[in-house]
């Protein structure tokens, strides 16, 4: 399987719609770091992990969009022909599905990459700092549920008919949009402004509640088990 | 390689029943030609026979092990080239094939995909990109990701469509010289395909089999059955159907098939082509 996670690769990152998703998300991550980020957030620094984490947040939905498109490849018109072909192989469809589905991850990966290379630039470039480990926290926390659960629900969705892929590319811009509870708060940004200010001492330390730990933990154990779902046959399908 | 289809029925989910309590033994070597109209079926059959379908009735046997539990030594035994099928444009013609070499589990990728390029004689566009290729290279690319492995079992739908008549002799002596010692199930509409390389013949119509046996069965059936008359001397008999018509310096010639020719006819010896539409033509009349 790793010849086929190797050319799946290189068919999702290697095209120009793949470049050009990278474009969009440089370009609009370098307008939020600019313009918001550099003010801080919550009267934190710039390159607090609070002021850090509102950056994803902002990022994620473009990010939760570009893995839903990357999985567009796998499920439109043009490849359900292809699938014809690679169904008629004796390879397990769970295994072939899941290099696959490593394929995407490792794109979106490639994604979230560019958009933290992004703020490593900015903070080194405008204020000099090069502490990125303290901001590996939120980033994990901030990226890796929502684009692991984007990619399991896309990839069930997808299957089941290609078209509900578009609709749930908005559901991070609608979330965003929305007043949602503090255990949701990451997924709007609300927990990286609201938090900080709650927590009532100057420059808090990162701190999550427990409530949106564990909806980010459901997140990543739903998206996980909903990647593993395979439709059963029926007899005249 | 012996493939065993006992009282096979298949209805769609949208109500549509595509084949009728149909029965039939394939065993290798042979080259089994699979005639029929549009619509008879041809193309669910082999979608049944890959596994690609469910039967809603009745059981498809490899090797005398049931499908769909035999599925994967099925697929790792069969070539499958399907009439409507997606390449993936971005590779190039031996990267693609050698994906799908991974896919089929193959040891050997490297001889195999030289192999198969050079069956399909598309050594000079190995390294080309799928997407730049010409509509009769795609389906060349097709033709060897189904030889790719030399598997005992090979169903072609359709192979020769869009090739030029050059090509569809050399594909039809690559099929016939793979049939020598493996099972070969082509489907088409091209009967000329059939009659030079197919040691049998299944003609289905409507869902079931019409007709299973040698071209030289069928031919024989038609036997006394096919004519040619000038036009301007033709009555409408009934069951009649024009197979031909040329233009001629003392008129247009027609060929016929019908139960009973009509006196202005003159009896001909039948082509496979003319058995064909003879049996097809009886069949619609009922």
């Amino acid at each position: 399987m790793g010849k086929i996670f190797r050319y799946e690769c290189r068919r999702l990152a290697g095209n120009r719609f793949f470049a050009g998703l990278l474009l969009v998300l440089l370009f609009y991550g370098w307008q939020v770091l600019s313009r918001v980020t550099l003010l801080g957030v919550a009267h934190t620094a710039p390159f607090s992990p609070w002021s850090f984490g509102d950056y994803l947040s902002r990022m994620l939905p473009l990010l939760w969009l570009g893995a839903l498109f990357l999985l567009t490849f796998f499920t439109s018109a043009a490849e359900r022909r292809r699938a014809v072909l690679t169904a008629a192989t004796p390879v397990r469809p769970a295994a072939y599905g899941l290099a696959r589905c490593c394929a995407a991850l490792a794109a979106t990966a490639l994604l979230a990459l560019a958009v933290l290379a992004a703020a490593a630039v900015f903070y080194g470039r405008t204020f000099g700092w090069y502490g990125w480990g303290t901001l590996l926290v939120p980033a994990l926390v901030t990226l890796v549920p929502p684009l692991v659960f984007a990619l399991g629900s896309g990839w069930l969705l997808g299957r089941l008919r290609p078209w509900l892929l578009l609709p749930w590319m908005l559901i991070p811009f609608l979330l965003r949009a929305l007043p949602l509870p503090a255990c949701l708060g990451l997924l709007n940004g609300s927990a990286f402004t609201d938090r900080p200010l709650a927590l009532g001492t100057l420059d808090p330390a990162f701190s999550l509640p427990a409530g949106a730990v564990a909806v980010q933990c459901a997140l990543l154990l739903l998206g996980a088990a909903l990647l593993a779902i395979r439709p059963a046959r029926r007899p005249g399908r | 390689m012996e493939i065993s289809i006992q009282n096979v029925s298949m209805t769609y989910p949208n109500g549509k029943q595509a084949l009728q309590d149909l029965s039939l033994d394939l065993q290798s070597p042979s080259l089994v030609g699979l005639l029929g109209p549009n619509g008879a079926g041809k193309s669910t059959l082999m979608k049944l026979l890959v596994a690609a379908l469910l039967p809603t009735a009745g059981a498809i046997r490899v090797d005398g092990q049931a499908l769909p539990g035999a599925e994967r030594q099925l697929k790792a035994r069969l070539g499958y080239l399907p009439q409507d099928f997606g390449l993936f444009d971005e590779l190039t013609v031996a990267q693609f094939l050698d994906y799908m070499a991974a896919l089929k589990g193959l040891r050997d990728a490297r001889d195999a995909i030289r192999e198969a390029i050079g069956a399909v004689r598309l050594e000079a566009q190995a390294k080309t990109r799928i997407r730049t290729l010409s509509g009769g290279q795609r389906q060349r690319v097709g033709i060897a990701q189904a030889l790719l492995g030399s598997p005992p079992f090979l169903i072609l739908d359709e192979p020769t469509v869009g090739l030029d008549p050059e090509e569809r002799i050399h594909f039809r002596n690559v099929f016939s010289r793979t049939a020598q010692e493996r099972l070969v199930l082509l489907s088409t509409h091209i009967i000329e395909d059939v009659q030079s390389v197919c040691d049998r013949i299944v003609v289905l119509h409507r869902g079931t089999i019409r007709f299973a046996g040698t071209p030289e069965q069928l031919i024989r059936a038609a036997e006394g059955h096919v004519g040619v008359f000038w036009e301007r001397d033709a009555v409408r008999a009934p069951g009649l159907h024009v197979t031909a018509r040329v233009n001629t310096s003392q008129g247009i010639r027609c060929r016929a098939v019908a139960d009973a020719l009509p006196a202005c006819a003159r009896p001909e010896e039948p082509t496979l082509e003319d058995a064909y539409l003879y049996l097809i033509s009886r069949e619609a009349a009922q």
